[in-house]
């Protein structure tokens, strides 16, 4: 095994509006753009009507999630049990930009203006932290960083802080961002204090992650 | 009225994105909220946006919904008593 | 060996004032910037808002030699902040020891709408707003956006007190600011939250929140050694996983979020909470919850909402500037619009300033998404 194959460890899931890859494995689907996302859903999981509610950032942080922890084959927490030693920590350039220009929709004309709760509430790009919160039972940290760009070396760094929180274990991390409903890119991982230790390791991984993104 | 209730029932599963569900999963009597389609407190404030877009009508105080989602017929009820388009 | 986290400068800039004095002089004797409009562009219902004068702003920003033209009232909100608060801390900001941090959660969201002119789009995107500002200072480092709703401000000082901690960087300067444009407006009235008459953190009667404008900057500094004057403690994020517009019944995400600060700073010489103290009915009802559940429901707590309304993504950082002056000013503030009680677990809160015993407050928020924050500043004399 070479230094460089050594560094990737991590294991991630990756949607772009094009196609879905699970841990290396590519998922078969029909559709392209939002259609796609469906597709998938009710193909892979089908379990979580609210999916159908979410804005695009959230169905894309969803899938992505949901689809890496079962393939990690994560227990999924139930009932009254819960676990605040896992955080969710994003990034993205876009933020909320699709939701924001969705809602704008609706107040964009006075002769047709009826502005949107259930959209206007996507237009925090950290609810989607939120929505993969509610689904795992999730009461750690959930933080949303907006960068000027695909900076990995500013991701490795954030993410390393992110355990300084002594009650964080572990990090369900990435990239998530969408301009509108048929265009968007994601990846997702999960990463515990060992995996942000080497903070140039860590930037290394994540920009060979992030190529599978352009 | 049955024309009127089905042209609810598809304005509201449109509204709230219940893409699993079909006119007749929802039973005109039972209740909007709690059971059954699993609606929340931002599916009501969008019910009072679909009041006012589609049917002119204004509801200032949210906790009035409570009582007009109620059903999909205390619903309709209201619409057809109130409704100014 | 941990390093200290040092807050050496601040700014507030508001309609309550342009420094963080001017600030808490006017609140201290009860002023408020919360007034009465009837209408805004589209929006058509009233609404309470504590809004900048875009002529002060203005004038402002010549006095600052911020260029004209250049940049939104966004991004004029960041700098007139933040450069008074680089010049009071009198720290070199083109060094690459400096990390920029912003907090917002709309940016300039109001270029989005067709009727406003005179930029281009791409400058919507947060991470150009901070880029725009690290620029101006000449600062090499990529600065970094928090955008986690209306907790961001708390958030934003956390992160800087982590980036801190690592030893990249000896000094943070965190800024946060929105403007209040039809787009949020119209937002918080489509969720019924907004009230038309002064907001009234706590009462019985209160009715929602008041939305306003500020601008605030903190000034962090990393020592090697035990230093005086302010001091971040710590601080600790964490969501209810209950529901992403409501706050969970049991306010577990604050409740967990106090317990941590309590844990890390312990609770001796805790003057104040200083509550979000939205006014909304579920806001307050989940912080008197939090409060009771942490014990902390005998300790003197102040909300400021009555005073700036929600400032967003500057609340978490005014706030905890405005709570640094009460504590040295042995004052806990009044929390203005409140006259009786109206949470389960009766808060420790009054209409009247009231004498602080402590040196130390803590700082807590919650959000949308379930997102809750806190965090606890010490005064060392």
């Amino acid at each position: 095994m070479t230094d460089m194959e050594k560094e990737r460890n991590l294991k991630y899931t990756v949607i772009t509006d094009k196609g879905v890859t699970v841990c290396g494995r590519v998922l078969e689907h029909n559709h392209t753009g939002s259609a796609m996302l469906t597709e998938i859903y009710r193909a892979q999981l089908g379990d979580w009507p609210k999916f159908f509610k979410m804005d695009t950032l959230s169905k894309v942080g969803y899938l992505a999630s949901e689809l890496l922890l079962k393939e990690l084959g994560e227990r999924r927490l139930e009932g009254e049990e819960y676990a605040s030693d896992r955080a969710i920590v994003l990034f993205g350039t876009t933020a909320s930009l699709c939701a924001d220009r969705n809602y704008q929709e609706t107040i964009q004309d006075s002769d047709n203006y009826y502005p949107s709760p259930a959209l206007f509430v996507y237009t925090l790009p950290n609810i989607v932290t939120g929505e993969i919160a509610i689904r795992n039972h999730y009461r750690g940290e959930t933080s949303f960083y907006v960068l000027d760009g695909y900076d990995t070396g500013s991701m490795a760094f954030h993410l390393q802080c992110a355990f300084q929180d002594d009650v964080t274990e572990s990090l369900l991390a990435g990239w998530v961002d969408s301009t509108d409903n048929d265009d968007f890119r994601c990846f997702f991982t999960l990463m515990d204090r060992a995996d942000a230790s080497d903070l140039k390791g860590l930037e290394n991984e994540l920009k060979g992650i992030m190529d599978n993104l352009k | 009225m049955e024309e009127m209730i089905l042209k609810l029932k598809q304005e509201i599963i449109e509204v709230l994105n219940l893409e699993d569900v079909k006119p007749e999963d929802i039973d005109n009597d039972a209740p909007l909220f709690g059971e059954g389609l699993g609606l929340d407190s931002i599916d009501a404030l969008e019910l009072i946006v679909l009041m006012e877009k589609n049917y002119g009508i204004k509801l200032q105080d949210p906790a009035k919904g409570k009582e007009i989602f109620k059903s999909i017929n205390v619903m309709a009820d209201y619409i057809q008593k109130n409704r100014t388009r | 060996m941990a390093r200290v986290i040092q807050c050496i400068a601040d700014n507030v800039v508001s309609p309550l004032g342009r420094t963080s004095m001017e600030n808490y002089v006017n609140v201290k004797a009860g002023c408020s910037g919360l007034a009465r409009f009837e209408e805004m562009d589209r929006v058509s219902s009233p609404f309470m808002l504590s809004r900048i004068d875009r002529y002060v702003m203005d004038e402002l920003c010549i006095g600052l030699d911020i260029p004209d033209g250049k940049y939104t009232f966004f991004e004029k909100m960041l700098l007139t902040s933040s450069i008074q608060a680089v010049r009071k801390a009198g720290i070199d900001p083109s060094s690459d020891r400096v990390l920029f941090i912003i907090s917002t959660t709309k940016g300039n969201v109001s270029l989005l709408d067709r009727d406003v002119k005179g930029f281009p789009q791409e400058r919507v995107l947060l991470g150009k707003s901070a880029s725009m500002v690290s620029r101006y200072f000449g600062n090499p480092n990529a600065p970094v956006v928090v955008c986690n709703a209306c907790i961001s401000g708390v958030c934003a000082q956390i992160e800087a007190m982590r980036a801190l901690q690592s030893g990249r960087y000896d000094y943070a300067v965190v800024t946060g600011a929105d403007e209040q444009s039809p787009f949020i407006i119209s937002g918080f009235l489509s969720f019924k939250a907004l009230t038309d008459t002064p907001c009234r953190p706590f009462d019985k009667d209160r009715t929602g929140l008041n939305l306003g404008e500020c601008a605030a900057t903190v000034v962090l500094k990393a020592s090697d050694a035990p230093a005086c004057g302010w001091v971040l403690e710590g601080g600790a994020i964490r969501n209810d996983a209950n529901h992403i517009s409501g706050p969970s019944r049991t306010g577990e995400g604050s409740y967990l979020a106090l317990m941590e600060v309590l844990r890390k700073c312990g609770r001796e010489g805790l003057a104040f909470v200083n509550v979000h103290g939205t006014a909304t009915a579920y806001n307050d009802e989940m912080e008197s919850i939090a409060l009771y559940r942490a014990g902390l429901i005998d300790v003197p707590v102040t909300g400021l909402k009555g005073y700036y309304g929600h400032t967003m993504g500057a609340a978490g950082i005014m706030e905890s500037i405005l709570s640094m002056y009460a504590v040295q000013d042995g004052t806990v503030l009044a929390t203005r619009g409140y006259a009786e009680q109206g949470v389960t677990y009766p808060v420790n809160v009054s209409p009247e300033n009231r004498p602080a015993h402590g040196n130390r407050f803590i700082k807590l928020l919650s959000g949308f998404g379930g997102c809750n924050a806190a965090l606890s500043y010490a005064y060392y004399s």
